[in-house]
């Protein structure tokens, strides 16, 4: 043993790291006809995502990662990066060019873009869900709060009155929503109410994957923060695979512990949440962290 | 027969490429090689910039070092090099084995002292209720009084925040502690009993690694100090001998 | 005047021609083979207007033979002005009998009702529909609409449901009471009232829906179970005026209307409350 650690051998520890709840590999997203010299004519190099060679749109390319229960992933970058791409993607709202999303399930695991459009929709109800920037694309604004999370109940079954109210009424209660305001129409809710609506009709049906697409871009600074903690705390809760598309480092420091930063379509950099922001590396991500800090 | 180290750092390497700069390389340290046992205390001593901090950044893996190793004991006998861990592997160690104390409350709108205390416990394992418990014992332990538990963290004294930050740091103290400036904002009574906390932990077996900016603490408290210059590891020396113009204080 | 030189014409020359019927049949019998299924049909033009039983009026024109017996009613009653045209219309153009019974009817076009007695397996039974799409009032895009009967997606029906009970204590919606039906397909069921929903359900006759402007026809076969979107917790019930009786035939065991703004209750089915009364007399 003195010896192992005179010559610096050490007995290595197998690490249980937690096992993935949504795997995504090389998934790409291209508007227009591409082949290899289209898609080396964009990119970070480039300073493009749209291929000069053909005008078609990387929107992204070779975008890899995993999530495991528990844990947040962020996905930073500007508008036009391909994060959002990337995150409807996995949605279901926009077909992927090529590669390969896994999502573990308790039937086992399946390969998302493989599944008809249905069955994508089913698992939109109960195993994946997403949470818009706005609220609009997420709620139905001439139904009621109650009645908006009623929507992925009966879609998964639900057929008892009661039993649908009790379950909105949880769900209102935890992400703070006035239960006397349950069955007012959504459309009378200020921004940060109806995007507290739209979190409690995603977890409805208690996925195991949540999507958070910009989820407080748009909020008062006040009432950000008071959503951004809420599901800070839903996460920590739930055991949720979250991903958390984000433009803004405050977002993406409070909710992640682990980041891909994106640009042109492309993973620039890929690391810690903490080390993105202290240590980061690609001049891009340096950039962002210094204008976020200015 | 020598103990087996909780930590070994060895020919640590790290420097920063600034792009804006013109791709300027500014090292922030080089080959820095020490070990650790359980129970021992090492203060990093040295001029403001001579890269204390980095250092502990580095082993953290806050910093991504440029190589080198960073071999960190989890279990009795097993070690795991924090420098080739995969970011996935880090995030799960740093949940269990390694604390990491700074300077300031990292910002948590909306969250009370006992909550923020009460979380850290719960990721090193702690049942809910137990986790509970344990935060309102190590806030006991720092002095922030009850009353102020459930207050919004963010709208505390800097001083307060410093002790929720410690109490959060050592509610259950992992193998080893980082300690980056964990008392600079304190007053003398509470000073006091942060130093008597982190000395009941190296008596408890947890290896710490240190930085204070001022001597009293490092003499009271460390073990071995390393003195850093501009990045290199100049000397070892023991507390007794250690002088003022080598503390952060320093400026 | 108008109407009687449509009916000579007709006499002359059929108002479908086989070319027209076989279309039709056709989609009754893919209707028939997917219960519930809306089928697409070349609606033609009608001495009707269309939304007045066009849609009605193909189907039975399509199905009936001249030695078919035929009863119309209009809202239950087969004196109705709308009834008595479109018999007419039916009897002259295919040479078919006509009776009031429906017990001896094998073909019953209606509007808004079904005969409280008298359907048997030999009964085909031929709604006229205005509005064929139960989701017409949740969803406006036709192929959103499409795809949420494909994937039988029904999800948004139910939240109108349950914002109608939020809304108003009871679920308001009192014809045209939307079904699933063989556990597939929502249909509208037409404006018939809740009294004959239950009727469908494993009823011994077929019913053909029939939407001429929409120009879809769909079906419900023998023996297909039909049951009213409700909830477990919120019972389905028929109409039912406490103490209200027949001011004709004194009975309460039919569906009964009142007469405009008063407390006077009539069976909606004429014939049924005539041959009642004729029995108890």
């Amino acid at each position: 043993m003195t010896n192992d650690v005179e010559y610096g051998r050490y007995p290595v520890a197998r690490l249980a790291v937690p096992e993935w709840m949504l795997k995504v590999e090389r998934l790409g997203r291209v508007y227009g006809p591409y082949d290899d010299t289209v898609i080396a004519s964009t990119g970070p190099e480039i300073g493009s995502s749209k291929s000069a060679v053909n005008g078609a749109v990387v929107a992204a390319w070779d975008v890899s990662f995993e999530v495991a229960a528990g844990e947040a992933l962020g996905l930073v970058g500007e508008s036009g990066s391909g994060k959002t791409t990337v995150l409807r993607c996995l949605a279901g709202d926009v077909a992927p060019s090529c590669g390969e999303a896994r999502l573990r399930t308790t039937e086992g695991d399946v390969s998302m873009f493989d599944l008809d459009s249905s069955a994508r929709r089913r698992l939109r109800i109960d195993t994946l869900a997403v949470v818009y920037q706005d609220p609009a694309e997420g709620l139905k604004m001439n139904i009621s709060a109650g009645g908006n999370i009623a929507e992925p109940l009966t879609a998964a079954g639900w057929r008892n009155f009661g039993k649908i109210r009790d379950r909105a009424s949880e769900l209102l209660t935890r992400t703070e929503v006035p239960i006397n305001r349950m069955d007012d129409l959504v459309r009378s809710f200020s921004g940060g109410m109806k995007q507290r609506v739209q979190i409690a009709k995603a977890l409805a049906n208690s996925p195991s994957v949540v999507l958070f697409d910009e989820p407080t871009t748009g909020l008062d600074a006040s009432v950000a923060a008071g959503v951004l903690d809420l599901i800070r705390s839903l996460l920590e809760e739930h055991r949720i695979a979250a991903i958390v598309v984000s433009h803004d480092f405050s977002v993406i420091e409070m909710l992640t512990s682990r980041c891909l930063v994106m640009q042109h379509g492309r993973v620039v950099e890929n690391a810690l949440t903490d080390q993105l922001l202290e240590d980061p590396h690609h001049p891009y991500t340096q950039r962002l962290v210094a204008a976020a800090r200015a | 027969m020598r103990r087996e180290p909780v930590l070994d750092v060895r020919r640590l390497n790290k420097s920063f490429v600034l792009h804006a700069v013109s791709d300027r390389t500014v090292v922030a340290f080089a080959d820095i090689n020490f070990t650790l046992s359980a129970g021992e205390h090492v203060a990093l001593a040295g001029m403001s910039g001579a890269g204390k901090s980095s250092l502990l950044k580095s082993i953290y893996r806050t910093y991504r070092p440029d190589s080198g190793e960073v071999w960190l004991q989890i279990h009795a006998g097993e070690y795991v090099d924090m420098c080739s861990l995969t970011d996935a592997e880090v995030a799960a160690i740093r949940g269990h084995e390694i604390g990491y104390v700074s300077q300031f409350l990292r910002s948590e709108p909306r969250r009370g002292a006992l909550e923020i205390v009460a979380r850290s416990a719960r990721q090193r394992g702690m049942t809910d209720h137990d986790a509970r418990e344990a935060a309102a014992a190590a806030l006991h332990r720092v002095g922030i009084e009850e009353r102020l538990w459930d207050v919004y963290a963010s709208v505390l004294s800097g001083g307060e925040k410093q002790r929720v930050n410690l109490a959060a740091g050592t509610v259950h103290p992992p193998r080893l502690l980082l300690l980056d400036e964990p008392l600079s904002a304190l007053d003398p009574e509470n000073r006091e009993r942060a130093l008597t906390l982190i000395a009941s932990l190296t008596h408890r077996g947890v290896a710490v690694v240190s930085i204070f900016h001022d001597l009293e603490a490092i003499q009271r408290l460390a073990s071995r100090v390393l003195v850093l210059e501009k990045g290199r590891l100049v000397a070892e020396r023991s507390p007794d001998e250690l002088d003022e113009r080598l503390t952060s204080a320093a400026r | 005047m108008l109407l009687d030189d449509l009916i000579d014409s007709a006499q002359s020359d059929e108002l479908l021609d086989e070319f027209a019927k076989r279309e039709i049949r056709r989609a009754i019998l893919a209707a028939v083979a997917i219960p519930g299924y809306q089928v697409p049909f070349g609606s033609r033009e009608m001495p009707v207007a269309r939304g007045w039983g066009s849609g009605g009026l193909q189907i039975t024109l399509a199905v009936v033979h001249d030695d078919d017996v035929v009863k119309v009613i209009d809202q239950g009653d087969d004196d109705g002005v709308n009834a008595v045209n479109l018999r007419r219309l039916v009897t002259t153009s295919t040479g078919a009998d006509q009776t009031s019974i429906a017990a001896e009817a094998s073909v019953i076009q209606s509007r808004h009702r079904i005969p409280e007695d008298g359907l048997d397996e030999e009964s085909i039974l031929v709604l006229q529909v205005p509005v064929p799409e139960p989701l017409r009032g949740v969803e406006r895009d036709m192929r959103e609409l499409a795809r949420m009967h494909a994937e039988a997606d029904y999800s948004r029906m139910w939240v109108s449901l349950y914002e109608d009970k939020v809304r108003n204590g009871v679920i308001t919606q009192t014809t045209g009471y939307p079904c699933l039906v063989n556990d597939r397909y929502v249909v509208a069921t037409t404006p018939i009232p809740r009294w004959d929903i239950p009727r469908l359900h494993e009823s011994p006759f077929l019913t053909l829906f029939g939407a001429g402007r929409e120009k879809r026809i769909y079906a419900i076969p023998p023996r297909t179970k039909v049951e009213p979107l409700t909830f477990e917790d919120v019972p389905f019930e028929v109409e039912h005026a406490d103490g209200a009786t027949c001011s004709l035939c004194k009975s309460n065991a039919a569906f009964l209307v009142s007469l405009p703004n008063s407390d006077v209750w009539m069976c909606s089915d004429t014939d049924w409350c005539r041959r009642t009364r004729e029995a108890s007399a």
